[in-house]
């Protein structure tokens, strides 16, 4: 330490929540000065976003008389911090810091002791205005903190009796000040714990067990059954799997690399089952409780007795997230039994003494440093994610950065606990409550670091209960006889504290409730809450808010029309948020009067206005606190109308932004906020506050709009739509416009060889061509092939490049290397499974090497291979290698093909062998096969077509062989041209579309489309090339314009589909449709699609980058079964043809059977109304997802 | 299989190593030591990740490397300005549009696509134009204050 100032304490054991903490006797420095006037105080609270260190600077700059830019807030370092607790219950401005405020004034006064010494001024005389001195001798330059402390190295103890200033005197506290972490955050400058890297630092990624989001129960740490270590063993730069009872964790050189072992990592787990949640109310009825009565007032039972007129309700409160933007992240580094953690956490203590537990070590060698974070608003995986890492960071002896994904994240965050209250009460005659029985069932605990249950170290059979449900769960309200039971009890999922823990619900039970007695005894809800409200302040408030709201008094019950598609109504709250152990400290008060609207068509509602008044007494910085009542409304509005986490047999269901929306800006009501101005009172939390009243606020306005009463949270549309059906009768749909259909034109194309018998062949093409033909077909009757020779494998220079490059073309057009090459195997070494009606087929290896490729093959060889079907050695081929379209191809191109493929570089890749079940393992019956299917004929052009026809034909049906997968087959698996040609077939397990007339493009093909299509990828009248065309398009690429160009105007004369307006007409009224159809359904579906789909799929905007397919126009909504669109969404488009896509990512293991099924239903209600419904979504989703991914 | 990939960040040219598919936010974080694009959902939805690819909003986690390549310039958070100057990121200062900051990335970068298309628009269009950037502290409020001061829609003054 140079020169310096310190104000210290000796460290007091932590009030507020605490864990396992270790009380850790130490002098805890408070506030220093240092010689160059820099202020630095410390607290053990965090800074999570709300902008404490900007209002705990002003405080410290207010007690110092500093300039506010001069202080910096050190928060949450266990190193230099006190502990005072997590981080919770917006207490750190109430509580936390009162002793840096002291310390702040009792270096003022030393300061101006030492300047009144130097000056030789009177003290009393002297003070300091942006930490310059003033009074002091005019004719000296003005005295510095900076220039005070310098020479001086001084710990003083901190003195509680030191005097503090009147809030009269603040210059600084009570003003706007800019928070002091914006202009970081603009520009990426601020260094949050996601950022953090150090020298030598590794990548790991954990792998979760199947108890989704439980942490508690006989199954958890003791679930693993193996890890395969083989399984992960060819990722380059792994350096370690650990694992240790249920943790399991991957560690490699790079995060890709991490992500690629998790991913790769086989882990078999046993069977679990999680306790059902699929009706958490039900759930929270059956959980086991301790009654714990905190309010027992008058005589509640014989009141009940004696009620005329008898309410019991009963308030349900869903699980809910925390939903950080940012999934947790930390890095560990373990050195010689010392191990420091960087941590976003919101308890940094606490997690110190978790992690030494963890570890085996004392507290004090475990050092938590405190970055900022994504904000949590309670509790979210922070913690957890630096136990993790300090796992995998002691297991290879390296630094270690983990990130949890955007899923795990969602499953395992401490979910805010659902809740249930039920009121017994009711009324006199003069329509005075006479009675309030409430009992709240908050199933909740402090979540254990969750390593510390997965690895054993803390047993997790059976919970601790935390007493965290009486949160303001006194009502406000003076009810003569009253008695609040707090049922405290296990959790159930994993669960802690999120923001106004218990009060909210227990607030929408009180307000909902006292609503409820004011509507039946026809008096106006506010005056009825005035009534019983014995808190000045909150009478206050309520007044102030309600005025400025222009509250108009109602005493009548609401009569909303029937036949109004649009309802509206007003609501009002109010709530006290009390935190803390029970009796609790009370926050700021908060009270609420907004407006809602619903659809009546839909069941949404929006809050269209929010009044939203608040008492924090001082405001330290009053725009940080408005800020904070913003945040907190508009959260809340969100929890309300939409957040629930489901649940299904794995646990958390709820895994992405999808399964759990949140609010977007178009549904942002307008606030308005009510600061009430109190500036003598002490400040209080401001963190939490306006959030409680609001659930209350909102299901008050939809009675008032609706005469329908919301018990249980959220409030969504296809909750809202059913009651209100149920209660006013079904409302009279909006008739849609139709879209015209299409028309059909002219007559569809043929084949250029279709029914092209000998006669006309010979007629068409010459004797010789015939000849040769009918000299093929007799060779096909011969079940018995020869070998041919082996031939000494090329020598390079044996082609010339002009050739070569031919060949390439031919190749390019022919895809060889689609089917030829494994998924991320070498180009052209074979080995891709082929899913074959008749079983699995592998491909070959077409490189020329001698022993595994075709190195040995002649011309000769394969030729009659390519025309005939007929391996080297003599065995027959199976048709799935389209030697029916590739005998069309021409000598020269032959020739070509040849020259290339054998100039390729050999690679020596044996591939599997296929082996077909009987019959079709009889390769020699082939023969018969060709007989009956197979016309050795090559490419006639057929003279009535243009060359450009005919050129597109040569491509098509020859080397392009689209009819492989686009025409169907019959039972001996032979394409059926005559009739059917490109009427739809199949390809690797996908739905191949028709690309004729049959075709279910909303659109018809056109040749731009197809060209489009072909050339880029995308179509945007059609959509991307995904699937097995996707790696088509790739091999296309190689192809010259004009043959790409002849080949789409070839497919297109098979369309012969017809708009009866302008293309782009029938496009626009075709989307609009399915846009005002979208917008009358809201529902699950609706939900996911719009926050998991829409941001890449909806909307045509200029300055988004990426292909954005419009789904509404993609023949796969169309089709006649879902199969195409499940597995894309199962197995996503890793690698789009078109050169601006994004990559669409792979669900199989973020959503569940369900809730595809219900994206799938909303898509094909939605886009494609003529359709039939799809039947059995989920069971079909289920049987896709069994067949596995690529 | 690690592959040199050549990129233009922010202006600058430089070659990475990167294996096939390798999504570009990675590249960007741990390659390039560019902290401004955050990992939020690595599947498109939440816009944490944004980045300008030749000018457009594009979502880092779901934009390979290759792709990314393919692209005249990649300019992230670091590249709009060097000092925070850029009129989108004083007017998120102005409008104090920032709790935890962690989904302000996206804002400032889709904000700036936005306007760079759209340049007079509409309180409902930049509403819209943000409508896929989630924000879980509730900043919504200052943001789009932030948005009108951009767009021209409203003068700076401290409030």
């Amino acid at each position: 330490m140079g020169s310096a100032l310190q104000i210290f304490r000796k460290s007091l054991p932590p009030a507020g929540l605490v864990a396992r903490a270790d009380f850790i006797q130490r002098d805890e420095v408070l506030v220093q000065i240092d010689e160059n006037g820099r202020v630095t105080a410390f607290c053990g609270h965090v800074d999570l976003g709300t902008g404490i260190a900007t209002s705990l600077a002003q405080i410290v700059a207010e007690e110092l008389d500093a300039a506010p830019s001069q202080v910096r807030m050190v928060l949450g370092h266990t190193d230099s911090t006190p502990d005072q607790g997590a981080t919770i219950a917006s207490e750190t401005i109430q509580i936390s810091s009162r002793p840096i405020l002291r310390a702040a004034a009792q270096a003022r006064k030393i300061l101006l002791a030492r300047a009144a010494e130097l000056t030789g001024c009177d003290s009393a005389a002297l003070s300091f205005s942006s930490g310059v001195l003033t009074g002091g001798p005019a004719d000296q330059p003005a005295l510095t903190l900076g220039d005070l402390v310098r020479g001086m190295t001084l710990r003083v103890e901190l003195d509680e009796s030191t005097p503090v200033k009147a809030p009269a005197d603040y210059k600084v506290v009570g003003k706007n000040q800019p928070r002091v972490d914006i202009p970081d955050k603009v520009t990426g400058r601020m260094v949050y714990v996601h950022d953090v890297r150090v020298d030598g630092m590794l990548h790991g990624r954990v792998i979760r067990p199947p108890y989704g989001g439980f942490d508690h129960g006989p199954f958890v740490g003791r679930a693993l059954l193996d890890v395969d270590r083989a399984s992960v063993a060819h990722i380059a730069g792994l350096v370690d799997v650990v694992v240790i009872g249920d943790f399991v964790g991957v560690v490699a050189e790079r995060e890709e690399q991490a992500i690629a072992a998790a991913e790769a990592l086989k882990v078999t787990w046993s069977p679990v089952a999680v306790p059902d949640l699929s009706d958490p109310a039900e759930a929270l009825r059956q959980n086991p409780y301790e009654p714990r009565v905190v309010l027992d007032r008058g005589d509640v039972d014989s009141a009940l007795d004696a009620v005329t007129h008898r309410m019991d309700r009963e308030y349900f409160w869903p699980y809910q997230m925390h939903g950080s933007i940012g999934p947790s992240c930390s890095v560990a580094s373990w050195q010689a039994d010392e191990l420091t953690v960087w941590s976003g956490t919101q308890n940094p203590h606490m997690l110190q003494a978790d992690i030494a537990m963890l570890m085996g070590l004392p507290v004090a060698s475990v050092r938590i440093v405190r970055h900022e974070a994504a904000g949590c608003y309670g509790r979210n995986c922070a913690d957890d994610v630096g136990g993790d890492a300090a796992l995998l960071s002691r297991a290879v002896g390296r630094p270690v950065r983990v990130q949890l994904t955007r899923m795990q994240e969602h499953v395992w965050e401490p979910k805010g606990a659902a809740q249930l209250v039920s009121i017994k009460g009711g009324l006199d005659e003069t329509g005075a409550p006479v009675a309030y029985n409430l009992d709240t069932s908050y199933p909740s605990n402090v979540s254990p670091l969750l390593a510390l249950v997965l690895t054993g170290v803390v047993p997790a059979e059976v919970p601790e209960i935390a007493q965290m449900g009486d949160r303001t769960s006194v009502p406000p309200y003076e009810y003569a006889n009253a008695r609040v039971t707090v049922k405290d009890m296990p959790p159930i999922a994993r669960a802690s504290w999120f923001r106004g823990v218990s009060a909210l619900p227990n607030s929408f039970a009180h307000d909902s409730y006292i609503d409820e007695l004011a509507a039946e005894a026809g008096i106006d809800p506010l005056e009825y809450r005035l009534r019983y409200l014995p808190d000045k302040r909150a009478a206050e408030l309520l007044k102030a808010t309600a005025a400025r709201a222009e509250w108009q008094p109602r005493t009548e019950a609401p009569r909303p029309d029937p036949a109004d598609r649009t309802l509206s109504g007003r609501g009002l709250a109010y709530a006290l948020y009390v935190h803390g152990p029970f009796p609790g400290k009370p926050a700021a008060w908060s009270a609420w009067v907004t407006d809602v609207e619903v659809d009546r068509l839909t069941g949404e509602v929006s809050v269209t206005r929010a009044v939203v008044g608040q008492d924090a007494g001082l405001m330290i910085n009053p725009a940080g606190v408005r800020h904070q009542l913003q945040g907190n409304v508009i959260q809340s509005v969100s929890r309300t109308l939409q957040e629930q986490v489901t649940f299904d047999k794995g646990g958390v269901e709820s895994q992405e932004w999808g399964g759990y929306p949140i609010i977007q800006f178009p549904d942002v009501p307008k606030i308005e906020p009510v600061l009430m101005n109190r500036p003598e009172e002490p400040p209080l939390g401001a963190g939490e506050s306006a959030s409680v009243p609001s659930a209350a606020a909102i299901a008050n306005a939809l009675y008032a709009a609706t005469g329908v009463r919301f018990r249980d949270a959220p409030f969504t549309p296809e909750k809202v739509k059913a009651r209100l059906d149920e209660a006013l009768g079904p409302l009279k749909p909006v008739p849609l416009s139709p879209v015209p259909p299409l028309a059909l034109g002219g007559e569809p194309a043929k084949p250029a060889m279709a029914g092209l018998g000998f006669k006309g062949l010979l007629r068409r093409a010459g004797l010789g061509t015939a000849v040769a033909v009918a000299g093929g077909m007799l060779a096909t009757l011969m079940p018995w092939r020869a070998t041919i020779a082996p031939v000494a494998p090329p020598v390079p220079g044996m082609f010339s490049p002009e050739i070569i490059a031919k060949g390439k073309l031919v190749a390019a057009a022919g895809d060889c290397a689609v089917c030829h090459t494994a998924h991320g195997g070498v180009e052209n070494a074979g080995g891709l499974a082929l899913d074959t009606p008749f079983g699995t087929i592998y491909t070959t290896n077409l490189t020329p090497d001698p022993k595994t490729g075709i190195g040995q093959w002649s011309y000769a060889a394969f030729e009659r291979a390519m025309r005939q079907g007929i391996s080297r050695d003599g065995r027959h081929l199976y048709p799935a290698f389209p030697y029916t379209s590739f005998a069309k191809i021409n000598d020269t191109d032959m020739q070509a093909l040849y020259a290339y493929l054998m100039s390729q570089k050999p690679v020596e890749k044996q591939p599997p062998v296929t082996s077909l079940r009987f019959p079709y393992n009889m390769r020699f019956s082939l023969a018969g096969w060709n007989t009956l299917f197979h016309r050795t004929t090559p490419f006639v052009p057929d003279p009535a077509r243009s060359e450009q026809w005919n050129r597109g034909a040569y491509l098509a049906e020859g080397a392009g062989h689209c009819s492989a997968c686009h025409t169907p087959r019959n039972a001996l698996g032979a394409e059926r041209w005559q009739k059917n040609y490109l009427a739809g077939g199949e390809a690797e397990g996908w739905s191949a579309p028709p690309l004729s007339a049959l075709s279910d493009s909303p659109l018809p093909w056109s040749e731009g489309d197809l060209y489009a299509y072909l050339r880029t990828g995308f179509s945007p009248n059609h959509g991307p090339a995904g699937g097995p065309m996707a790696p088509v398009v790739h091999a296309m690429s190689e192809l010259p314009d004009d043959d790409v160009r002849a080949i789409a105007h070839y497919i297109a004369s098979f369309d012969t589909r017809q708009t009866t307006i302008p293309v782009q007409s029938q496009r626009e009224q075709f989307l609009a449709r399915s846009a005002s159809l979208q917008a009358l359904e809201k529902g699950e579906g609706e939900r996911i699609y719009k926050t998991a789909c829409a941001a890449c799929h909806e909307g045509e905007a200029a300055h988004l980058y990426g292909a954005r397919p419009q789904l509404a126009l993609n023949t796969n909504i169309q089709a006649e079964n879902p199969d195409n669109i499940i597995r894309i969404l199962l197995d996503g488009a890793p690698d789009p043809a078109h050169q601006t896509a994004t990559t669409m990512p792979a669900y199989r293991n973020v959503f569940s059977d369900r809730q595809i099924a219900e994206i799938l239903s909303f898509l094909r209600r939605t886009m494609a109304p003529d359709k039939n419904a799809w039947t059995d979504l989920t069971g079909q989703v289920s049987r896709i997802r069994a067949q596995g991914g690529h | 299989m690690a592959a040199s990939v050549f990129l233009t960040v922010n202006g600058k040219q430089c070659e990475v190593e990167a294996a096939a598919g390798t999504p570009l936010l990675t590249i960007l974080r741990n390659s390039l030591g560019l902290n401004g694009p955050k990992y939020g959902c690595g599947l498109g939805a939440c816009g944490a990740c944004t980045v300008l690819l030749d000018g457009k909003a594009a979502r880092s986690c779901v934009v390979s490397v290759e792709a990314a390549g393919r692209c005249k310039n990649i300019v992230t958070l670091e590249g709009l300005s060097p000092d925070g100057s850029d009129p989108v990121q004083k007017a998120m200062v102005t409008a104090q549009a920032a709790q935890c900051g962690y989904c302000l990335n996206g804002m400032v970068m889709t904000l700036r696509a936005f306007l760079d298309a759209v340049p007079n628009p509409d309180e409902k269009a930049l509403q819209e134009a943000l409508r896929y950037n989630l924000c879980r502290c509730g900043t919504h409020v200052e943001i789009m204050r932030a948005a009108r001061i951009a767009a021209g829609l409203e003068q700076e003054e401290e409030r």
